[in-house]
């Protein structure tokens, strides 16, 4: 059987571990003393599913037109956290502000994809993708970056998302409340799946996850503490804690997703206690997390994560103190690598005649710009691949710097 | 080699149904089978189920409850006031879902529940829906499943569960009565309006999800708009249950309503309730909503990419039948692109446990410790709590990931441990896959170390994961 003795998602022992920030510690240094492949970097993908409003999570409280064109979602539970003149954060992004702070955070603003619809399902098929239209690809644009170097990489999912579904190998991991099959079980299905491709591509891939080494311990306890605190809403800083400990491993991935839904505000956006609040809560802490495992082994210095959505939302207030679907809304891009401590937006204002149709804030950065930056500078991808096969239509594109240099 | 009507009992068992424990009472006519199937889904079995009038009755019941619990009565905590919230009913409803498929006779009908259940999504991934998911499949889907679209289309929009998982009981017309009410109330008390107008959500996913789907919005000659968006939200103002309302059968308030006409696709509706019967009309004959629903039959139960002709005739049929939906799955089960040999789909999580249910005859052992959902939820697909209104992907690549297979292999793992010892899977797999069973599947569970081993090898096996 093919070992990786570092990278390892399923041993479960591990599970309890990541719980814990000793383990995780002791770890981390383990993998650092065996040093890296290949320059070593990292990138994390965050997908906020359901349309992140990004005057909510990022206000442009310094516009003079903010008050007027918001009405009652211009009013926070507590002071939004100044970021500069204009922008704050949602007073739900406490440590993403700290982190603000301490310049490895940028925050994108009025940024958007190429497509302007708004049909959740279209644009995060476009978001994922890659494309100009939806469904114009199948494949995803990450997948496909990864793809020449023939990197690894992980999404937090059982499922794989279409932003890493492409040529390459694609490891998923989620926590699972079941018995670890046999050794001798997985042997035989092995042999039955010589007719099965897929089947046998994905008992492959599995296979070498969870198969590597011993399993002490009660993994059945650890897999139900997991499960508690998925259900208790902890999940997405439990996954993050978890993708940190893959991507700390210097066999480990180049690449991870996590994904976070939830976002869809139709209605009391902007109640403290609300589900919005509440979803930015997770994302803060799942964030914060995620840097607190890779601190120790030194990856975070290696480190870029980006953090977007497949639209913004309608800037007026809708009927339900809400909003409804829009177009242009905030991305952030975080991690060691980046030159944070600064807000990037070619600011289109608030005023009515500045919107998009008359209802959204104007997409001045194409989402593509900020991906295509990070892509060639922090993981090297070429510009000829960037044009033709990441993301196609895309080479009048100016790729944004947020790296240090 | 097998003879071609066992093939076809095979094919039927598990491509259009759930899976049998044996193919014997199909092989003498597999498409007769199916064909006497078509009709309203089973009536729901289980205990604990309530109508929908009861569940909006149990959910206002636990709303006071939660008040309650902000002050607890005396030698009570809140904890104590709150036991139990909701999840007996969420419980009893999921239960029954499993329950219902797995013990029907009429495992086709069952299926296409299961299809429209999904169609139009209602989740308890919001909690503005808990308590009232169940009585939503059980009012407003299991009926309708065999009559027309049109009237399967009316009751999921009009039913208060999906008013509310889609934000329409807050939807007010901007110039309604009750909007006129809630400023001059906010003039007096100076605080904001609590009501001021449109929420889209319902409006959008009629159209995106529900009707003419999203491909008819894109490119040049894209059949709706925003303005179309926007005014059919005006439609829908006043189509709600409030909060407090216990009675389904009054889901129009008109001082919601956005007074005057409106013009939905070109077309011009009158002012009232009426008007949303007649928008759902006509988006129900609308010729891209034919091809959307044949597109989506044809490939739950034929192909991820289905083939082209065989959506044609069936949204052909869906149009010469006035959208009733009994002849469209008759086409569907005469079409010779139905019976390929080769699969095409991979079952969900869902059908392949009430699959592996159906053919271990139910065994009361697969519900140990007190597993209801038998842990479908485990293996990423948890009962009535799909993801997003889109409801859960019916397309292979969306399951097969590794993490998803590892658990399917868990999940038999387990069920092999329960009730593999008292199970012949040798014999169960050539009853249930009958001509199915490949040769290489057959020789793995005849050589396995156990009884429970050659179990977890036949839940396993390509022809049982795949239909």
């Amino acid at each position: 059987m093919h070992k990786h003795p570092h990278f390892n998602p399923q041993r479960r022992q591990m599970m309890g571990a990541a719980l814990g920030a000793g383990a995780l510690g002791a770890m981390s240094s383990l993998s650092f003393a065996a040093g890296g492949n290949g320059s070593g970097k990292r990138f994390v993908f965050v997908v906020l599913r359901g349309g992140l409003d990004g005057l909510s999570a990022a206000p442009a409280v310094g516009d003079p037109e903010f008050a007027a064109a918001r009405g009652p979602l211009a009013q926070f539970g507590s002071a939004p956290l100044t970021l500069d003149a204009t922008f704050a954060l949602h007073p739900s992004l406490a440590q993403l502000h700290t982190l603000y702070a301490a310049g490895e955070l940028a925050v994108v603003h009025a940024v958007g994809l190429p497509y302007r619809e708004r049909s959740h399902f279209d644009a995060q098929q476009v978001l994922e993708s890659g494309g100009v239209r939806p469904y114009e690809l199948t494949t995803g644009w990450l997948g496909r970056a990864l793809a020449p170097s023939a990197a690894k990489s992980l999404a937090l999912n059982t499922a794989v998302p279409l932003v890493l579904r492409g040529p390459g190998v694609v490891d998923t991991w989620a926590p699972s409340a079941l018995p670890d099959p046999s050794a001798d079980l997985v042997a035989r299905l092995e042999r039955m799946y010589g007719n099965d491709a897929a089947l046998a591509t994905a008992l492959q891939r599995a296979k070498t996850l969870h198969f590597d080494g011993a399993m002490p311990g009660d993994m059945n306890a650890m897999d139900t503490k997991a499960m508690s605190i998925a259900g208790r809403g902890g999940n997405f800083t439990l996954l993050a804690q978890r993708a940190a400990e893959f991507l700390a491993q210097p066999n480990g991935p180049q690449a991870a997703v996590l994904e976070l839904g939830g976002f869809d505000s139709h209605a009391n956006q902007a109640n403290p206690n609300g589900a919005l609040s509440n979803t930015l809560r997770q994302l803060d802490a799942g964030l914060a997390a995620l840097r607190e495992g890779l601190l120790a082994s030194g990856t975070w210095s290696r480190t870029v994560v980006v953090v977007a959505t497949e639209f913004g939302r309608e800037v007026a207030v809708n009927g339900t103190l809400g909003t409804d679907h829009g177009t242009g809304g905030a991305a952030f891009v975080l991690g060691g690598a980046v030159k944070g401590g600064r807000v990037i937006a070619d600011w289109p204002g608030l005023a009515k005649r500045e919107r998009f149709e008359g209802r959204d804030l104007r997409i001045t950065t194409d989402l593509r710009a900020v991906l295509r930056g990070v892509l060639a500078d922090h993981l090297q991808v070429a510009t000829r691949s960037l044009n033709t096969d990441v993301f196609p239509g895309s080479e009048t594109v100016k790729p944004l710097g947020l790296l240090k240099a | 080699m097998a003879n071609p009507s066992s093939l076809q009992a095979a094919i039927a068992a598990h491509r259009f149904g759930l899976g049998e424990p044996s193919l014997e009472a199909i092989a003498p006519d597999p498409q007769q089978w199916l064909l006497a199937q078509i009709g309203p889904a089973d009536a729901p079995r289980g205990d604990g189920l309530l109508s929908t009038a009861q569940a909006l009755e149990h959910v206002a019941a636990e709303r006071e409850k939660r008040q309650l619990a902000k002050n607890p009565p005396a030698g009570m905590t809140a904890e104590q006031v709150l036991a139990g919230h909701y999840r007996d009913v969420i419980v009893a409803d999921a239960r029954s879902r499993l329950l219902t498929a797995a013990t029907t006779t009429r495992p086709f009908a069952e299926r296409l529940q299961l299809f429209w259940a999904n169609h139009f999504t209602v989740s308890l991934a919001k909690g503005a829906t808990r308590g009232l998911v169940g009585a939503f499949e059980r009012d407003a889907i299991r009926p309708n499943i065999a009559g027309s679209f049109e009237t399967l289309l009316v009751a999921s929009t009009t039913h208060p569960a999906m008013l509310r998982y889609l934000d329409n009981v807050q939807s007010a017309g901007p110039r309604s009565r009750i909007v006129a009410r809630a400023a001059r109330r906010a003039e007096r008390s100076g605080e904001g309006p609590r009501i001021t107008g449109l929420n889209e959500n319902l409006a959008r996913e009629v159209l995106e999800l529900h009707t003419l789907g999203a491909e008819s919005a894109r490119g040049a000659n894209g059949s709706y708009t925003q303005a179309d968006v926007t005014a059919f939200a005006r439609v829908l103002t006043g189509w709600r249950v409030g909060l407090q309302s216990t009675d389904p059968g009054d889901a129009f308030d008109a001082n919601w309503h956005e007074p005057g006409a409106k013009t939905v696709l070109g077309k011009v509706y009158a002012e009232g309730p009426d008007a949303l019967r007649r928008v759902l009309h006509d988006l129900a004959f609308h010729p891209a909503t034919a091809n959307f629903i044949a597109t989506k039959i044809a490939r739950h139960f034929v192909a991820d990419i289905p083939p082209p002709a065989l959506v044609d005739r069936l949204a052909q049929t869906y149009l010469r039948n006035d959208t009733r939906l009994a002849p469209v799955y008759q086409e569907l089960v005469r079409s010779p692109e139905a019976w390929m040999p080769q699969p095409m789909k991979l079952k969900t999580p869902e059908e392949f446990v009430l699959s592996a249910t159906r053919v271990l005859r139910f065994n009361p052992r697969l519900f140990e410790r007190g597993d209801n959902a038998i842990g479908i939820g485990a293996l990423g697909q948890r009962i009535q709590a799909a993801p997003s209104p889109a409801g859960w992907s019916d397309r292979a690549e969306d399951w097969l990931g590794p993490d998803a297979v590892w658990k399917r292999i868990e999940w038999s793992t387990r069920t092999a441990n329960r009730v593999g010892g008292s199970v012949d899977a040798r014999a169960l797999a050539a009853q249930s896959l009958g001509p199915l069973l490949s040769l290489e599947t057959k020789t793995q569970i005849e050589r396995a170390a156990d009884g429970p081993q050659a179990l977890a090898l036949l839940l396993m096996a390509p022809e049982f994961q795949r239909r």
